[in-house]
């Protein structure tokens, strides 16, 4: 109790205006730990400053009242939220690249007025992490930003360098291995002899047309790696496949993700005791590949019981543009047997954890603002979002889905283009 | 004089059309088509239900598909037909199910699938779902395509889907004909075939057609739209020769004529509301009707009109952005679809996706809630017509399935709890009377492609 008094003094001390605080009271909140617990929250300056059973007047500026509700972090997704706005007009595509590979970082293509952005904030996404499509041999760096209202979000990144392994390309997966170790050892090569990227003006190509181009940019993205600034995140479906990137890590001395694995619940024991984390989609049951006739709905359970570190993100239609929808990946994983609140950590503070993100992902003091509070359950199906904040700030919620639905709804004497706007 | 003579030929066959086709006049409330299935010749279904016991499941939560929800209420079947819905039913001595705390609803129908014809692994050797030789393509049949050991059917037979209906690719502007068929594993696509369904006709509008047609054409919407009306007259005339020629066989305008006749019911890829309306007005012009418009995310802008001409459409609950075709999306399109017209719409929720047809309940889930925040007071038991009773109407089987009424087909699944939840799973699936699917005992059908080729089974 003294402990919550000299916080709260403190952060009358420490807030520049406490007009500008929000307490969000009475709320069923999402505790890393605990799960849903009966908490209030004190919101400065654009951070969680308290996270207590109580808090009393403090002269916040805005009281919001979450009786019954549930309040969680803002879900984090992977996506190209921003970076697309229709799948199928390249125009509108910002999220892949011919000219780089391993270098390109989509960051700054991101579009905070993106239809789906505005849908996804208002499903309760706060932020994204930026999942790049690059044509060449990697797919790129994934970026993360906030996807708050306005010109301004705060960045992270580059968290990661995203490549695939398996049946994806068309040569051999053996000699597919053998061009990562030969390229690592290359660029491992140029850095210890020091030789300049600039002075060369490098360009490699590689592949039996020549479809594979690496420019300084590319070894630069792949150099981040060997240093373990940023570990690998490798798209890969196949047991044996698994097995052989892992060694490749092992080797390499890099750090590993891996993204997809719908065979990973085979050797979850090998990814546990190498200490990797995996980001899937739990509903990814499909063998729709050869290289992935094992996957199953046991995926998410198996490799829990295994003990790794999972981030969950939906792909089961519409991509990105329903990238909240991971909260129904993460319920259908609880359905499959996972412990509730591993779920929600999968769709919250696991992206930031697996991605070393900053002050992301949990209601805890110190934290980022990112909240969203639900009307019920935030993994059931009819339950709705009602409030977002991002970096402490109450958000738009409105979107073009909900005018066009109150277009075709309300106001249907007039004609359509002079209905509510 | 030719011009002449044709309009009223034209006269003759729309009167015709009128007279002798079920479709095509208003059903008073209440009945049930009953659709023919003659066009289906030497490739008829051979079905045999799998064998079943007399059964009653007791003390459940009950969807009929009609619209309600019954609680505590009894569902007894026998010799594959439901007996009977209601409260303590007096029954002899046979197998009890207790169904408290469960739900029970008609085995879910998806009126919109690939499986079978673009089946897992999705390999280019097995990739049989698009004739994307020649915009039209009404000859080829998908039943011809599918593919027995498709791995899938077990995953969506797992999410309670009795019955779907497979459909070739939206590449061409009349894909082909559809084919309806039982979760039944079986070495041959006739043992699968849904017993006396009519075959359907794939039509497609907007962007495929025109982008996989682009260099030799249609390139263009109104080259689309020429395109049907063209083949259409070609119907015409190859029913005005069988007049005169009845032997003659014409394996295009076969299926074209079937639509005509009113035994073949078109199922139209269509996006855009404008469109829709266009492919009404096609429609009016050659005397058929739609049955049902599919992947409409723009529905909601016509609903009224589609409510008013009594043609279904089977949505996505939020699918969208793809294309731009599917821009204009809201949630509520599906709510907004069921409840035009004092509730007269016939709203589907379809899935197109082998992943998603394992989970439509939770697709309708979605669109009820959205339903309900748009205002509509829609309740749970009408959700359910979204996934039993109007997708059987869409496909001409209601007289068989979709709805648990006494006499019709014991397609059944026993929820493990309100299927409007994420949490919920089907426990036990009947088709026919006969348990296919038993997730208790890990009892389910698995397919040739199976067996040996896994390192790991489903537990």
């Amino acid at each position: 109790m003294k402990y919550i008094k000299y916080l709260l003094l403190l952060s009358f001390l420490v807030a520049a205006d406490a007009d500008d605080m929000i307490v969000i009271k009475n709320g069923n909140v999402f505790v890393d730990g605990e799960g849903f617990v009966k908490k209030d929250i004190l919101v400065d300056e654009g951070k969680i400053l308290l996270v207590e059973d109580m808090i009393g007047n403090v002269g916040a500026s805005t009281i919001i009242n979450a009786q019954g509700k549930y309040v969680m972090p803002g879900l984090i997704v992977f996506s190209q939220l921003g970076l697309l706005e229709i799948g199928a007009l390249s125009e509108t595509n910002d999220s892949s690249s011919d000219i780089y590979n391993a270098g390109f970082d989509p960051t700054s293509a991101y579009n905070p007025f993106s239809q789906a952005v505005r849908l996804n904030r208002s499903k309760g996404v706060t932020s994204t992490v930026h999942v790049p499509g690059a044509s060449g041999y990697f797919r790129g760096l994934l970026g993360y930003t906030k996807i708050n209202d306005g010109y301004k979000q705060k960045k992270q990144g580059p968290l990661g360098l995203v490549t695939r392994y398996g049946q994806s390309r068309n040569d051999s997966r053996a000699a597919e291995l053998m061009f990562m170790e030969d390229l690592f050892a290359l660029v491992r090569g140029r850095a210890d002899e020091k030789k300049s990227y600039e002075s060369d003006n490098i360009q490699f190509f590689f592949g039996t047309n020549n479809e594979y181009k690496f420019t300084k940019r590319d070894f630069d993205a792949i150099s981040k790696v060997l240093n373990k600034e940023i570990p690998l995140v490798v798209e890969v479906n196949k047991a044996t496949d698994i097995l052989n990137v892992i060694k490749f890590g092992q080797t390499q001395n890099i750090d590993l993700v891996l993204w997809g694995a719908h065979e990973a619940h085979m050797v979850a024991d090998e990814i546990a005791r190498s200490g990797i984390s995996v980001v899937l989609d739990p509903l990814d049951n499909i063998p729709g590949s050869f290289d992935s006739l094992n996957a199953t709905y046991e995926n998410v359970t198996r490799l829990d019981d295994a003990g790794v570190e999972m981030a969950f993100y939906y792909s089961q239609g519409a991509g990105s543009h329903n990238a909240y929808l991971a909260h129904q990946s993460a319920g259908n994983a609880v359905a499959m047997g996972l412990d509730y609140n591993k779920a929600i950590r999968a769709i919250t503070s696991n992206p930031a954890s697996i991605f070393g993100l900053v002050d992301v992902g949990s209601v805890a003091p110190g934290y980022d603002a990112d909240l969203a509070l639900w009307d019920g359950d935030p993994l059931e199906l009819m339950s709705n979002v009602e409030t977002v904040l991002i970096d402490g700030k109450v958000e738009d919620l409105s979107n073009r889905y909900e005018e066009l639905t109150k277009r075709y709804t309300e106001d249907r004497d007039k004609p359509n283009s002079y209905r509510s706007r | 004089m030719i011009r002449k003579s044709t309009l009223i030929l034209l006269a003759i066959i729309l009167f015709g059309c009128t007279e002798q086709s079920g479709i095509f006049t208003p059903e008073p409330e209440g009945s049930v088509t009953k659709f023919s299935d003659d066009t289906h010749g030497t490739y008829a279904s051979t079905y045999e239900p799998l064998p079943s016991e007399e059964t009653v499941i007791r003390n459940a939560t009950v969807f009929d598909g009609n619209g309600n929800k019954f609680q505590n209420y009894d569902v007894h079947f026998a010799n594959g037909e439901i007996k009977e819905v209601g409260r303590d039913l007096i029954v002899g001595d046979i197998t009890e199910i207790d169904g408290t705390g469960k739900f029970v609803t008609p085995g879910i129908i998806d009126n919109h699938s690939h499986m079978g014809v673009y089946p897992a692994p999705g390999v280019r050797t097995s990739s049989d779902g698009n004739e994307a030789t020649s915009p039209v393509t009404a000859e080829v049949w998908a039943e011809h395509s599918v593919w027995v050991q498709d791995p899938q059917y077990k995953l969506a037979l797992a999410g309670g889907i009795t019955t779907f209906h497979v459909l070739p690719g939206s590449a061409n502007l009349f894909g082909g004909r559809g084919v309806t068929l039982k979760n039944i594993s079986a070495n041959t696509v006739p043992e699968m075939k849904f017993p006396g369904a009519p075959h359907s006709l794939k039509m497609a509008c907007g962007e495929n057609p025109k982008r996989v047609y682009s260099s030799r054409g249609p390139s263009t919407r109104m080259g689309n739209v020429a395109g049907y009306r063209k083949a259409w007259i070609g119907a015409e005339n190859h029913r005005e020769r069988l007049e005169r020629d009845p032997s003659h066989r014409d394996l295009q305008n076969e299926t074209l004529v079937g639509v005509l006749d009113g035994e073949i019911l078109v199922h139209n890829h269509c996006y855009r509301a404008d469109e829709m309306a266009t492919m009404i007005n096609i429609g009016e012009e050659f005397g058929y009707k739609v049955s049902t418009f599919h992947h409409g995310v723009e529905a909601y802008k016509v609903a009224d009109l589609l409510a008013d001409e009594g043609v279904c459409a089977a949505l996505w609950a939020d699918w969208w952005g793809f294309k731009h075709e599917a821009y204009d999306m809201t949630i509520a399109n599906i709510a907004i679809v069921d409840q035009a017209r004092e509730g007269t719409g016939c709203a589907i929720v379809h899935s197109d996706s082998a992943s998603g047809i394992q989970r439509l309940n939770q697709e309708a889930a979605k669109a009820l809630a959205a339903g309900r925040k748009a205002g509509f007071d829609i309740t749970e038991g009408r959700a359910m017509t979204w996934i039993t009773k109007n997708p059987a109407k869409s496909l001409g089987i209601l007289d068989q399935t979709g709805t648990l009424e006494q006499g019709k087909d014991a397609d059944i699944v026993i929820w493990s709890g309100n299927p409007f939840s994420v949490y919920t799973k089907a426990e036990k699936v009947f088709i026919d009377g006969a348990l296919a699917f038993d997730k208790a005992t890990n009892f389910m059908p698995y397919t040739d492609f199976d067996i040996g080729v896994k390192e790991w089974e489903d537990k």
